[in-house]
């Protein structure tokens, strides 16, 4: 999509909500477009952003053409997901062409409560003193985190790997499970 | 007197006192601390003001409570005694004005080069921020 509509004013800014540098660098092999890392997970709070992928809009301007959509870039998922990326690509080819956002563009996504911050905070906490060798002061505060936002996963699956469980695990689809049976509450548009 | 660690917008660290968990702060090192200058017209950073009053809400003594000032510019916080470390969030405006006024809130983060980026960058082109990550 980057390479498709480079000259045509578009872009992609990709930004890993992650501190596994080397793991993002082999899903950023021969991608041309900026990657950059988020270890302190900066966008879930500015952006109220609750797992990902989620893409953004941005206009020439810095606004918000459309907001905080769960959209793939590949169909890698397909059969998980039960939908393509070719219909969100089309969207794109409309906005950068011809101007027109989709009728979701107008979606109201809800803000953060005060749980879901303060779980972020804790993350950010937890992540730091991981880095800093303080594994049972981290702990405490992954498990801070988990318990204030149990279903975000920038908060619960982010840390599995970092807590030494695999983000592909048994935890995982736990997690997941739970998400579906509370009617997978993402802070966005979930396209059907 | 401690030294604690205070995770903003960058890494800084300060000397403070605590007093029922709370950190207290000289005042004339609150700027280096969290990036908010205590002046007459109230807690500035940059052009912004936010008015306290006669700042009797943000004072203990002859220093300022951090978590007081911290909640006076509507920034939240977590703060952990034992570790001496305090989180300070992003203003809570900040994510309103994305969310309600669809202003996207700038970052600065760096590549993987290292390089520093920010989104205000590349202002002037369509951008797709695509959030994602390796688990």
């Amino acid at each position: 999509m980057h390479n498709e509509l480079v000259d045509d004013g578009f872009m992609v800014i990709a930004v890993a909500i992650d501190e596994a540098v080397d793991e993002v660098r082999v899903l950023a092999d021969g991608i041309t477009y900026p990657v950059l890392m988020d270890p302190n997970h900066l966008l879930t709070e500015t952006y109220a952003i609750s797992n990902v992928p989620a893409v953004v809009w941005i206009d020439e301007q810095g606004r918000i053409a459309r907001p905080n959509a769960n959209e793939f870039g590949s169909d890698m998922f397909s059969e998980f997901t039960g939908r393509t990326c070719q219909g969100h690509f089309d969207q794109i080819r409309a906005w950068v062409h011809d101007g027109v956002v989709p009728d979701d563009a107008d979606s109201e996504i809800a803000d953060l409560d005060e749980d879901e911050i303060a779980a972020r905070l804790h993350f950010r906490l937890a992540a730091h003193l991981r880095r800093a060798g303080n594994e049972e002061g981290a702990a405490r505060h992954f498990d801070a985190a988990a318990e204030l936002a149990p279903l975000d996963f920038t908060v619960v699956r982010a840390a599995m790997p970092l807590r030494g469980e695999s983000p592909f695990g048994e935890e995982f689809f736990k997690l997941l499970e739970e998400y579906q049976a509370a009617g997978s509450p993402f802070h966005g548009i979930t396209p059907a | 007197m401690t030294t604690i660690t205070i995770l903003g917008d960058e890494v800084a660290t300060a000397t403070v006192e605590w007093a029922d968990g709370r950190p207290l702060i000289d005042p004339d090192a609150l700027s280096a601390a969290v990036g908010w200058t205590l002046k007459p017209e109230g807690l500035c950073r940059g052009d912004q003001c936010v008015l306290v009053g006669d700042g009797s809400a943000i004072r203990v003594g002859d220093k300022l409570d951090l978590a007081a000032v911290a909640n006076a510019v509507d920034q939240p916080t977590v703060i952990d005694p034992d570790a001496s470390v305090v989180v300070l969030g992003q203003p809570n405006a900040t994510r309103q004005a994305a969310l309600r006024d669809r202003q996207a809130p700038d970052f600065t983060l760096t590549d993987l080069d290292g390089t520093v980026r920010s989104l205000s960058d590349y202002a002037g082109k369509k951008r797709l921020l695509v959030a994602f990550s390796s688990w």
